[in-house]
């Protein structure tokens, strides 16, 4: 099984109530560590200007890389549920091995503190909420309604397979669990 | 209250349903995890019909950070160096107490107590431990005191409905813009200013249904980037300007409902001569206006047109663009033209005015615990009942935005008292008034000052004595959201107070006894208290009737029904149920405003230029006009010190590189923003989301003045002017600057 978000760009206004209800849900000081980040796009010139935002959580991928850069496997892919954890204890930390997964990962997911050797830490769905049958923080705290979070399979027959969205780009080599209403350009 | 009912006990920790009090448009239920005593986590409304749960915003899901930030003052505090200096040394309860009796006392001896100054802000909207409320009963009982008239938030819209309407529920239930054909957003950004906690969720909806949005605005705001079919840029301060011509294409094109004018208005006819020319020669064609907002003449006329015939049609006009020196005008042609299209009393339609408020659950129906009598220092003046002079406001206070230069002058200066002794409550007002550096001089000079307070704010740095407040999370209490609704919220008491923390009610009852003030009644059965507060407005009393069922559910949602429409009693039978204006009618002429003779108050609705627009001569010195938009990641200048908050959103001016490139400015630059009145520092975001000629500063970060006078937290206030409209708009989006790239020196 594989589950995923839904993320509707044309809903969402930038606010980044999901980015604070991840960290206080997660215990996540303000600074470097972001689980889940907005990401903004400006385009074209006054007045005729886009603006998009995108979400940037961990997009639990299908094929994560940062799976097999791991030097002493810590990261795992839940068979249960497809959510990417990552074993805090195992994990030597950013400078004894160099980031190698935040290397690896097309969307810099995984996330380090700015404590010397910070141990890798990143979104991870939520899992004790998802284990109660809860969905994401996020997704609840977003004000547009804009996100949601259910398998990639009923994600896709509720909002139909469209995986691009503006300021993102899919990567067929990782297969992010991620399913778009992209905002036109 | 506390009871255990109402916490649902969770393996190891407990859910304590509760809300806040900031002076914030949202109004949204909560859940706390606690643990032994602790917030360990917040959520939101779990209401089972989640589209219409009332999500909260970035701010509340902060809460924890604000809670339990290390900068939460915990004790009284003792100036222990020069004003202003932040110089403070820890005191008992008792000593604080003790020597504000004293001050109060000698200065009511010597001075009188017009020289008692209550400066009073909205920073804490419930029911039962407001300071405001408190401090006016204390002050009352010990003989009376001078305070100020207005709001700085809607004191022009609240004018213009006065003028218009004589009723300030001028608003629909949210979910009726779904009703609507065409909205007209005018500088109105509840992505932001969350004007409704459900209110951005509803016009998402009404978009979705494919109902066209238009947003007029300076900036392209995050309203505007998904809700906008079409976006227009205009001139601040002009918006009147382009009203005006949409007026005068429904004139000439003869799309305007002439039968709503004859039937439910006065004085169209007299608009309409102005509008065309006959009054002053100048005809407000979509040309003229385009010269004035640089608004094309063909946008004007489109949307003229497309307004006049979309049937119905919301036109929302937004509080923000009457922060002007003419900001009542621009209601009041905003709700002219809901007229001319008969968009008053209609599904659908609007009767703009800008307040959006409706009479269930609204904050202008807050109960709070009355005053014994009238305050003995205000009895005896010329009353103001029903009427629009503004002079008459001012028999025994000044206007809210002369706050500081009251201090400053006055008799001398022609205020009706002079200030020996200040008491702050609830409001950071040298943060949140037009021009900081005067507030700060003023401060300075003044004799002695009290501030209770949850923070070390630029305001409570001057303070001789600084009373530590508790927060929302530490007080049981009773709320209503801002405008719109309709619900009432409970205020559960979720921690103990930190520190020596109180609430500004129990301040005022053990400054009561400190001033043996015995007949000051007190309130220290919240249960009681509570039942008596909901009990004491109709709509609260009415629809609240399991009190019980209230504090453990957190909230009452009303069911009202089909949506509230304002006035629409009156279009369905006009006869019976007139207007409160005093011809029954709506007021687009203005007879108690004509009596007024004053040029600038014109008892009609017009475009007029008065100073520090893009008009002003002074612009050639000062060609940038300065915005102050509310920000998304404070409530005013609340939770201001939040570290989650800031991360989200650095603070930035928004710049157009138009006006960027020739001077040198990159994005992300230091740069200074100046006028005669201050100078700040801030960084530069550059973005084409801005019309040339202006910047915006979001209000509410922290005035932080250096060595050289240079305000080094870039507190917009430090460049807006103390001044206000002829209907008492605090004047701050009409302020005129400069920029440039700092280099460290001045």
């Amino acid at each position: 099984m594989q589950v995923g978000f839904y993320f509707d760009q044309t809903r969402c206004i930038g606010c980044s109530a999901c980015a604070i209800a991840c960290k206080d849900w997660h215990d996540i000081p303000a600074g470097s560590e972001h689980w889940m980040k907005i990401l903004y796009n400006e385009e074209g010139k006054f007045p005729n200007v886009y603006v998009s935002y995108v979400i940037n959580p961990c997009f639990q991928c299908e094929d994560p890389v940062c799976i097999p850069v791991c030097p002493v496997n810590a990261i795992t892919k839940r068979i249960e549920d497809g959510i990417v954890t990552v074993d805090s204890e195992t994990c030597i930390g950013k400078d004894e091995c160099g980031s190698k997964c935040l290397k690896a990962c097309p969307y810099k997911a995984p996330q380090f503190s700015s404590e010397k050797d910070a141990k890798m830490r990143k979104c991870n769905y939520c899992l004790d909420r998802h284990l109660e049958g809860k969905l994401p923080s996020c997704v609840e705290s977003c004000r547009t309604h804009a996100l949601d979070a259910d398998t990639l399979e009923n994600l896709k027959r509720k909002y139909g397979p469209i995986q691009e969205a503006n300021n993102f780009q899919y990567s067929s080599r990782t297969k992010p669990a991620i399913i778009f209403k992209p905002k036109k350009t | 209250m506390g009871t255990p009912e109402n916490n649902t006990v969770k393996k190891d920790y407990k859910i304590v349903r509760t809300a806040t009090a900031f002076d914030c448009g949202g109004r949204c239920p909560l859940r706390f995890h606690v643990k032994e005593g602790k917030v360990i986590r917040i959520e939101g409304d779990d209401f089972e019909d989640k589209d219409n749960q009332l999500r909260s915003c970035l701010r509340c899901r902060a809460l924890r950070q604000y809670i339990y930030h290390p900068d939460r003052l915990k004790f009284p505090l003792k100036r222990d160096g020069p004003k202003g200096s932040g110089k403070f040394k820890r005191i008992s309860w008792d000593e604080a107490l003790s020597e504000i009796a004293g001050k109060l006392k000698e200065v009511k001896e010597k001075y009188g107590n017009s020289s008692i100054f209550l400066a009073m802000g909205g920073g804490y909207q419930a029911a039962l431990h407001d300071g405001m409320f408190a401090m006016i009963r204390l002050f009352t009982h010990f003989g009376g005191f001078s305070t100020h008239y207005g709001n700085v938030s809607s004191e022009g819209a609240v004018y213009a409905t006065q003028t218009q309407y004589t009723s300030p529920f001028v608003g629909h239930s949210r979910p009726d813009l779904k009703n609507s054909k065409l909205i007209i957003m005018w500088g109105w950004d509840p992505a932001r200013m969350i004007s409704g906690s459900d209110t951005i969720y509803n016009l998402i909806q009404a978009k979705e249904m494919g109902i066209r949005i238009v947003c007029i605005d300076p900036r392209y705001t995050d309203s505007a980037v998904v809700l906008a079919d079409q976006w227009i840029p205009i001139i601040p301060g002009t918006d009147t300007a382009m009203m005006v011509a949409m007026a005068y294409v429904m004139i000439k094109e003869n799309l305007y409902d002439q039968a709503f004018l004859d039937k439910y208005t006065i004085g169209f006819n007299k608009f309409a001569e102005y509008v065309i020319g006959k009054e002053d020669g100048i005809p407000k064609t979509p040309e003229w206006a385009e010269e004035i907002t640089s608004v094309p003449a063909e946008t004007i006329r489109d949307l003229a047109r497309e307004y006049a015939t979309a049937k119905p049609a919301a036109l929302m006009d937004c509080q923000g663009p009457a922060r002007s020196a003419t900001g009542e005008l621009y209601n009041r042609c905003a709700m002219t033209l809901t007229a001319m299209t008969g968009n008053v009393g209609r599904h659908g339609g609007s009767a703009a005015g800008g307040l959006m408020g409706i009479p269930y659950g609204h904050m202008f129906f807050a109960s709070r615990i009355p005053p014994p009598y009238r305050n003995p220092v205000e009895t005896g003046l010329k009353s103001v009942r029903g009427s629009l002079d503004l002079q008459l406001r001012f028999q025994a206070r000044c206007h809210i935005n002369k706050i500081f230069d009251a201090i400053l002058k006055g008799k001398e200066g022609g205020y009706p008292f002079d200030v020996k002794f200040a008491w702050f409550v609830n409001n950071n007002f040298l943060n949140q008034l037009g021009n900081a550096n005067k507030a700060a001089e003023a401060l300075k000079k003044l004799d002695y000052m009290v501030c209770a307070e949850l923070w070390l704010t630029p305001t409570a740095r001057y303070a001789d004595i600084i009373l530590p407040v508790a927060s929302t999370a530490e007080k049981t209490d009773f709320t209503r959201p801002w405008p719109s609704g309709p619900y009432f919220l409970a205020i559960n008491q979720v921690i103990e107070p930190l520190g020596e923390c109180k609430s500004d009610l129990r301040i005022a009852e053990e400054l009561a006894d400190k001033l043996g003030l015995e007949e000051f009644e007190k309130y220290q059965d919240e249960e009681k208290a509570l039942k008596f507060l909901i009990k004491l407005r109709e709509d609260s009393r009415k629809n609240i009737r399991n009190t019980k069922e209230f504090w453990e559910k957190g909230i009452h949602r009303l069911d009202i029904g089909e949506p509230y429409v304002a006035f629409k009693e009156q279009i369905e039978d006009i006869e019976n149920k007139p207007f409160a204006t005093p011809s029954g009618k709506i007021e687009i002429f203005s007879q108690r405003i004509a009596d007024l003779n004053d040029p600038e108050n014109p008892p009609i609705p017009k475009y007029l230029e008065r100073w520090e627009g893009r008009y002003d001569p002074l612009s050639k010195k000062y060609p940038i006009q300065l915005l102050s938009p509310h920000p998304k990641n404070r409530v005013h200048s609340e939770l201001f010190l939040i570290d989650w908050l800031r991360e989200v959103d650095p603070h930035v001016a928004w710049i157009n590189p138009v006006d960027a490139e020739p001077r040198r400015i990159r994005d992300g630059d230091e740069i200074l923003v100046f006028n005669d009145r201050g100078k700040i520092t801030i960084k530069a975001w550059l973005t084409e989301r801005i019309i040339p000629g202006v910047i915006s500063i979001f209000e509410g970060a922290w005035y932080d003045p250096d060595e050289n006078g240079i305000d080094r937290g870039g507190c917009v206030n430090t460049l807006t002017k103390d001044a206000y409209s002829p209907g008492g708009a605090s004047a701050l989006k009409s302020c005129l600057v400069d920029i440039k790239k700092f280099n460290g020196g001045a």
